[in-house]
């Protein structure tokens, strides 16, 4: 491994020759800035905050069910911490945090020197920054004009009539409305440049059939963000409408419907799921193959799942709302199309075991993490499968067994692979090495704390505990497990404190990485760690999906077989 | 890729400017919004704010983008693996020869998938008659599935024709046989020598099992009115009209085919696949 010195190509703008600057200097260098690499830090920094902060929010709930007929925090309180946690999990941390590993890695993966749109670009990334302070402006600034209540506390989801103006006073559910409206235009800002990017600037022989697998997810999650959000774009527009200019849109009382936000919301909503957890399969579809020392199984079945995911995702939107009392010929198609997305996903799982099969598997922290992540997900898409049936829905719908699936899904999958990523791609965003130990630690910790509480959490859902619940009685039966869920919380908590430490100690005292730590094989790792503001003083050819790879082994290249 | 170049020449590289003005932009918005619920103060501000943006942005990028030029070593970072000598594996050809040479084409499981769809509502219907003295009792249970007001309906009730619950039945019916018959086509090429035993009884067997663990959630009438006896004929049934059907069509070669030598492909040798197969391992 190379010290950086070795690869001191820069003689402007290179890290190593940076003169030292003032702190003015260096906050004017990141609110200025149209780089990518640097927008997709500021992204991942402070999606990292607010992860924080609605990590928190989640203990504070946990601790409130800990026990039977708990009051550690008022009724109120309850409702906005998980309105608060669900939103800003969503909107503040997911989405901005795998927009940021975007913005980092597309331009150098496909061998360009930015996005094709910068200042959009940065735009972006403020416009979703500003839309969290706005909606944690919410509990300072003032309870409204009603003078009722502070944060919003409508659910994440925000139902009518809930959010009407009689049953939601003052300006709660405004400020989540205004918040989730800006970042809906962040999200398509970032999404128009993610597929300009890819259209109009790969590099050389970048032929679309060997574009990275990453580079082809966030393609179609950028598809996907411009169909759904939209719809949730229009409807918190007529939900202002409805609170402010006399609209009847949501207003079941004036001839508006419920169930008409219901199906605005979900549309956006579940192929929301799918937008987060693509970026968990890029991610995946990037690791899996190098720490198996293999090319990735079944590339054009991997690219045709991901489009197939894409186009399903946008039908199964109202089987999350089976209990709502719709047709039987709803019901039945929506069972049908969200069990068809069992297919690709399915095939997705059998490429990576595929992958991993025969391989030389290194057991890297990111690895790990990727691994933890494959079980976890087809645990979480087997009780998906259980949910997609109606008549079990009927039963489980609105319990804590949703909330135990859903979070297998957004925890044991997307966040599990967020991890990975971490590890993977911090040595090239920082030049540092993430520390294995400590690493490893924190992967074990983790998913101990995470199986304590997910795998348990199932069992008061079937057991009957609702979910949104404030508190409950000690003779429900509910006690023992959600008191051993709340511990495995607080075990996840600590994982996510030696998480912190790593990424902070590692930065300042982590091995120096060198260019290709890994010895992978897409073009981010022919860059310098970290990568120059031009990424490659020469733009790349390539003549296949691994143009490393062919560098390094010219006698069995792959550019021979593909 | 093009390989690294250490000549030590330098090229300069227009990259885009640095700016303020989509964060000031982006505040701009904010403030707007946020003056819809503290004070227009502030969305008079970020009025402001928004057009002194616009204009500065539009001044950045035109007429021409600013940028700005840096001068680079044009020196790419070197490439190298920390696997110094490529081993290859020694290849054993027995992978290989797993794979099968021929399958059938899709085409081929649907129709079969329909004939034995097809065959599969006569034990179907004469259950229905033998038991409820009505053909159309088997339908309406399938179809009751779909229709959650079918939910507590009584014998008598699907004892008697309804046009809906056949057209559901025969929607149902034809997916369910289509996709098991595409299962057949795919899979019966794996299990070449026992096809009747293999496609009549074991597939039928297997499904059967996957029903009867599933069909509590997947529909919960039919849980409650299955006759397992009368479903295992049924699904024989199907088995064996749809493996018939499908292995009475004529199988296209795989790509592992063309992988033979062509004496073999010319039919003028027989193909020893199995027995060089034992060879092999043997060695």
């Amino acid at each position: 491994m190379a010290t950086d010195a070795s690869y001191g190509n820069a003689l402007a703008g290179g890290a190593q020759t940076a003169p030292s600057r003032t702190a003015l200097q260096i906050v004017h260098e990141w609110v200025t800035t149209v780089d990518h690499k640097k927008i997709g830090l500021m992204y991942i920094v402070s999606a990292l905050l607010f992860l924080v902060v609605a990590g928190i929010e989640a203990l504070l709930m946990r601790i409130q069910l800990a026990v039977p007929n708990n009051t550690a925090v008022s009724p109120e309180a309850f409702n906005r911490l998980f309105t608060m946690h669900g939103t800003t999990m969503v909107f503040f941390v997911g989405m901005p945090i795998l927009f940021g590993f975007g913005n980092y890695l597309i331009p150098l993966m496909i061998g360009a020197r930015d996005m094709a749109f910068p200042r959009l670009n940065a735009f972006s990334f403020w416009c979703t920054f500003f839309g969290g302070i706005l909606l944690y402006l919410s509990y300072v600034a003032g309870s409204g004009l009603a003078g009722a209540g502070t944060a919003p506390d409508v659910g994440w989801w925000a139902y009518a009539p809930l959010t009407a103006a009689p049953f939601s006073p003052g300006h709660s559910t405004d400020y989540w409305t205004l918040s989730v409206l800006l970042s809906g235009i962040s999200s398509i800002g970032s999404a128009i440049n993610i597929v300009a990017t890819v259209v109009s600037m790969r590099c050389p022989g970048m032929k679309l059939t060997r574009m990275p697998l990453l580079v082809w997810l966030y393609t179609v999650m950028s598809m996907l963000v411009f169909v759904t959000v939209s719809p949730l774009t229009a409807a918190q527009i007529m939900l202002m409408f409805d609170r402010y200019l006399g609209s009847h849109f949501f207003d079941t009382q004036a001839g508006g419907s419920a169930v008409l936000w219901m199906h605005f919301f979900w549309i956006f909503g579940h192929p929301e799921v799918y937008v987060l957890i693509l970026p968990a399969f890029a991610f995946a579809n990037e690791i899996i193959p190098v720490f198996s020392r293999k090319a990735i199984f079944g590339y054009p079945a991997m690219v045709a799942a991901s489009v197939g995911i894409g186009f399903v995702s946008l039908s199964v939107w109202a089987h999350h709302m089976f209990t709502v009392g719709m047709s039987a010929g709803s019901n039945t198609f929506f069972v049908l199309a969200t069990m068809a997305v069992g297919v690709p996903t399915g095939i997705k799982i059998f490429n990576w075991l595929a992958t991993i099969w025969g391989g030389r598997i290194q057991f890297t922290t990111a690895m790990l993490f990727s691994i933890g992540f494959l079980f976890q997900f087809l645990v979480a898409g087997l009780t998906g499968i259980m949910l997609a049936s109606a008549p079990f829905d009927w039963q489980l719908g609105n319990s804590y067994f949703v909330v135990a699936h859903f979070h297998y899904v957004l925890v044991g999958a997307i966040l599990f692979m967020l991890f990975a990523a971490f590890y993977y791609w911090y040595p090239k965003m920082t030049g540092r090495m993430m520390s294995e130990k400590i690493g490893k630690w924190h992967f074990w910790l983790f998913l101990i704390g995470f199986h304590i509480t997910f795998d348990l959490m199932h069992i008061p859902g079937i057991l009957g505990m609702p979910r949104r619940i404030y508190t409950y009685e000690a003779d429900r039966g509910w006690m023992i497990w959600n008191l051993i869920i709340s511990g495995g919380a607080a075990i996840q908590a600590i994982a996510t404190i030696v998480f912190v430490y790593n990424l902070v100690w590692s930065f300042f005292k982590g091995k120096v990485a060198g260019p290709d730590p890994w010895d992978a094989w897409t073009l981010e790792w022919a860059a310098a760690s970290p990568p120059p503001p031009y990424n490659f003083p020469q733009t790349p050819v390539v003549e296949s999906r691994r143009p490393l790879w062919d560098i390094k082994h010219p006698e069995d290249a792959d550019a021979y077989y593909e | 890729m093009n390989k690294a170049h250490d000549n030590g020449q330098t090229v300069d590289i227009h990259l885009p400017a640095p700016t303020a003005w989509p964060f000031v932009m982006g505040l701009g918005i904010a403030l707007m919004l946020t003056a819809l619920v503290t004070n227009m103060v502030l969305g008079v501000l970020g009025v402001m704010l928004l057009v002194v943006s616009a204009i500065g942005w539009f001044m950045q990028v035109l007429p021409h983008e600013a940028h700005e030029t840096l001068t680079v070593s044009s020196a790419m970072v070197p490439i190298s693996s920390t696997r110094t000598v490529l081993q290859h594996t020694s290849e054993s050809s027995i992978h290989r020869r797993i794979l099968p040479y021929e399958h059938f084409r899709f085409t081929t499981g649907l129709r079969g998938g329909l004939a034995g769809g097809l065959a599969m509502t006569v034990p179907a219907a004469l259950y229905g008659i033998l038991r409820y003295h009505s053909v159309w009792y088997a339908a309406n249970l399938l179809a009751a599935g779909g229709f959650t007001d079918w939910a507590g309906a009584s014998n008598q009730f699907l004892s008697q024709f309804h046009i809906d619950g056949l057209m559901a039945a025969i929607g149902i019916h034809i997916v369910v046989s289509a996709l098991v018959g595409l299962l057949y086509g795919a899979l019966l090429p794996m299990f070449p020598r026992y096809p009747i035993l293999t496609a009549g009884f074991m597939a039928p067997l297997l499904f059967t099992g996957i029903m009867y663990s599933a069909i509590g959630v997947v529909s919960p009438i039919l849980n409650e009115r299955i006759d397992w006896f009368w479903f295992v004929a049924s699904q024989l049934c199907f088995g064996l009209v749809c493996g018939y059907v499908v292995n009475l069509h004529a199988r296209i070669r795989t790509s592992q085919f063309q992988a033979l030598p062509f004496l073999i492909r010319a039919g003028i040798e027989a193909n020893r696949g199995n027995r060089e197969s034992s060879e092999d391992k043997s060695e």
